[in-house]
């Protein structure tokens, strides 16, 4: 057996319900060992192709092949010894114990009565072992969590030796942990054991993070096929799932909520420093400037969702005296400047002059360092607000942004 | 750890089959020995076994009238509990059976017409294999509708609904065939539409033992696909199982139990779902490979037993079986719907 044989091919694929084809050209190819996701809005026909893919529908034109036979010609038994399934399905098995549930992936092994012979035992447990589902082996089905379910179910997929596993949706109603769980041991079986796995998924980022091939399906179409490095580009996920008032952010695998149209406040952030302010103040309603950011940093990845107007530098220049001056003229409309309290090195500088600035010309400035050890304004007369938390901070501008007059930061600066 | 609880629980189920065994021999020796002549237990051996025994009377009411009808309900209670217990896996439903679905009132109108039909045009309707085709292709029509229906609507409680207006409609067709027949045809006719094992002769007795046999075989011999049919028609299906051929065995299977015990001692309710429900809890395993065999046994004891009470409670008057079976099978019904999600 070559590594890179391919398991399941497929040639000019439509399939669908009653000859109405669902998802039009379905070009599958996937190796051995590989592990394969369909990605895509509900609806979009993933459990279509898995049900054709796995010979529960027959296709409405074109052919699958499985290890180069062409699916239908293959006998039921060995198809069976070929493909196993986890359906999402509910189970409900009565009392049957996960052993006796995972044992049921034996039965195109045993004989007329399903009788299983030391041999099918062993590998029963063996499966169950592969998911850490061993301790699960005596308890009855029905009384265990979702995510123990999960991995009994994959379990049984197992024991019945597959070359390939398909898999819908294998994590949705699991917890976070469960999710990963699941995805890892899919991983390690194809991995260990060359099985290869074709799977829907909903979690984009176990996906883009856990398999080798992506296919992205939308409107009955597959939009895009390949390794996700390659097919997934900022704004590629956003629009496969016709997401209008979120921002999904490729490099971090992150969702941000749009922020406030108003713009409340000028920040000066970076080095990560800005990210829980924008967070916190987009959920008390506020909106906001930013500047100057570079260009990688990972404020600006959630600064793009979040901020309305910002200004960026290119990654490790010093900040220009044009991007300078940009920021200086946004930040005259604001009487609020925020200081995240980011770390000053050479190519930043210029924002503490911004942040200075803001000070002389009687801005309010609240910012998050520390009094005592970053005594970046002992130089000056006015005195900024100290926070301690984006949470504080909303409360104090809140408190504040009713108020026409210029604020005079009484309660800290009257301390010090 | 595996190894260990499996052995203790085969252990258990093995002596509760065995208890079944032994209650449902008992049984079947109590059900001759009791009635408006009680006769001593090991007189009833001893005529059972050929022996001379003292009493011609006694050997004549065994003979003639308690050891049919002990059969008939034995077999007859096979008949329920297994396509009982193949329904419910057909459906993945524990609430189904024969009664609940319709398909032995479908079963019951066509022996009507079978019945009445043959008072009308002087053929012997009574003769008992006309009866049997009759309910067959009753039932089978039902089932089929049924079926279709099924995979319209996934709601059990819908299904339910659907079972109980076959039900309705195919009384409905009977009572206004029977406003047609003569007086002395509908006596027998109605007490028959009650369900009760009166009145067995020994050659009904016959199909429906031999009849019942050889489909209780077929049953068990279906039990492996049975249970990967526990899983869902899905997974079953991805395990190599011929789907086609199983629901069409399946529904055969089922429609022959039901017609056979339905066409001779007519509808009786709820033991079909009663007798596989019960089992399942006792034996705490869903494998068909145990439920088949212990519901030919333990359908023959609940219904022998509930033969028994109908015929003894208030003697000499004899109560129809299915006033006896719905008493105790109507409150389960209701029980397993308001705890559906119990996991069954």
């Amino acid at each position: 057996m070559s590594n890179s044989r391919t398991v399941v091919q497929t040639k000019s694929l439509r399939v669908g319900y009653n000859k109405k084809s669902v998802v039009e050209v379905v070009d599958i190819e996937a190796l051995r060992g590989e592990i394969v996701c369909l990605l895509g809005p509900n609806g979009a026909g993933k459990s279509t192709i898995l049900r054709t893919l796995s010979s529960m529908l027959s296709p409405v034109e074109g052919t699958v092949y499985l290890d180069g036979e062409n699916i239908t010609s293959v006998p039921k038994g060995k198809l069976a010894k070929f493909m196993s399934v986890v359906l999402t399905d509910r189970l409900n098995p009565g009392l049957m114990t996960a052993f006796e549930i995972a044992a049921m992936g034996r039965h195109p092994y045993t004989g007329f009565f399903g009788k299983l012979k030391n041999e099918d035992k062993e590998i029963v447990l063996e499966s169950l072992a592969s998911v850490k589902a061993l301790n699960l082996a005596d308890r009855y089905f029905n009384e265990l969590s979702d995510g123990e379910k999960q991995k009994v179910k994959i379990a049984r997929a197992l024991a019945q030796e597959p070359e390939l596993i398909v898999l819908d949706e294998p994590t949705s109603h699991l917890d976070i942990s469960h999710r990963i769980e699941v995805v890892e041991i899919l991983s390690k079986l194809c991995r260990d054991k060359g099985i290869t796995v074709i799977m829907a998924l909903h979690d984009i980022d176990l996906a883009l993070k856990g398999c080798q091939t992506v296919l992205l399906i939308k409107n009955g179409k597959i939009v895009a096929h390949g390794a996700p490095e390659k097919v997934i580009h900022q704004g590629v996920i956003q629009d496969l799932y016709d997401i209008s008032e979120a921002r999904y952010d490729d490099l971090l695998g992150s969702m941000e909520f749009g922020g406030s149209r108003t713009s409340d406040m000028f920040i000066v952030s970076g080095a990560g420093s800005g990210i829980p302010v924008f967070r916190t103040l987009r959920k008390t309603g506020l909106g906001m400037d930013c500047g100057i950011l570079h260009q990688s940093d990972i404020d600006t990845h959630v600064a793009m969702s979040l901020c309305n107007k910002l200004v960026v530098e290119s990654d490790f220049q010093r900040i220009s005296d044009a991007k300078f001056k940009e920021a200086t003229e946004i930040m005259a409309n604001h009487s609020i400047v925020v200081d995240t309290g980011f770390p000053i090195g050479e190519t930043n500088e210029k924002n503490t002059q911004l942040l200075l600035m803001a000070l002389d010309a009687g801005k309010d400035v609240y910012t998050f360092r520390n009094k005592e050890s970053q005594n970046l304004y002992q130089c000056l007369d006015k005195q900024p607000i100290y926070c301690s938390d984006a949470s504080e901070l909303a409360e104090m501008i809140r408190d504040g942004t009713g108020q026409k007059e210029p604020r005079i930061p009484t309660l800290v600066t009257a301390a010090s | 750890m595996q190894g260990e609880v499996e052995t203790k629980r085969a252990a258990r189920r093995n002596a509760i089959l065995i208890m079944l065994l032994i209650s449902m021999v008992l049984m079947f020796l109590l059900s001759i020995a009791l009635g408006s002549v009680n006769i001593k237990l090991a007189d009833v051996i001893s005529i059972l076994l050929g022996k001379d025994s003292a009493s011609d009377a006694h050997q004549s009411i065994i003979s003639k009238i308690r050891l049919p009808r002990a059969i008939a309900s034995m077999a007859g209670g096979v008949c329920l509990a297994l396509s009982g217990l193949l329904l419910q896996i057909f459906f993945s439903n524990p609430i189904v059976e024969p009664y609940v679905l319709g398909i032995s009132s479908g079963a019951t109108m066509f022996v009507s017409i079978v019945f009445l039909g043959g008072y009308t045009f002087g053929f012997s309707a009574t003769n008992p294999m006309f009866m049997f085709i009759g309910a067959l292709v009753g039932s089978m029509i039902v089932m089929l509708a049924v079926v279709l229906a099924a995979r319209k609507v996934q709601n059990i409680v819908t299904l339910l609904v659907i079972g109980m207006m076959t039900g309705y409609l195919c009384s409905s067709i009977r009572s206004i065939m029977s406003s047609f027949a003569s007086l002395e045809s509908l006596g027998s006719l109605t007490l028959w539409t009650m369900g009760s094992f009166a009145g067995f002769t020994w050659q009904k007795v016959k199909i429906l033992a031999i009849i019942t046999s050889i489909f209780a075989v077929l049953a068990f011999l279906l039990s492996k696909p049975l249970n990967a049919m526990l899983l869902g028609e899905g997974y079953a299906q991805s395990m190599g199982v011929g789907i086609r051929r199983f629901r069409i065995a399946v529904i055969i299977i089922a429609s022959v139990l039901t017609a056979v015990l339905t066409a001779f001692a007519g509808p009786i309710s709820f033991v079909g779902l009663a007798t596989p429900h019960m089992l399942r809890m006792g034996l705490k395993t869903a494998d068909n490979r145990v439920l088949v065999p212990a519901c030919v046994l333990g359908g023959a004891l609940t219904t022998n037993l509930c033969d028994l009470l109908a015929r003894t409670l208030l003697a000499p008057v004899e109560l129809p079986i299915g006033a006896i079976t719905s008493l105790f099978g109507a409150p389960l019904v209701i029980y397993m719907l308001l705890r559906r999600d119990s996991g069954l």
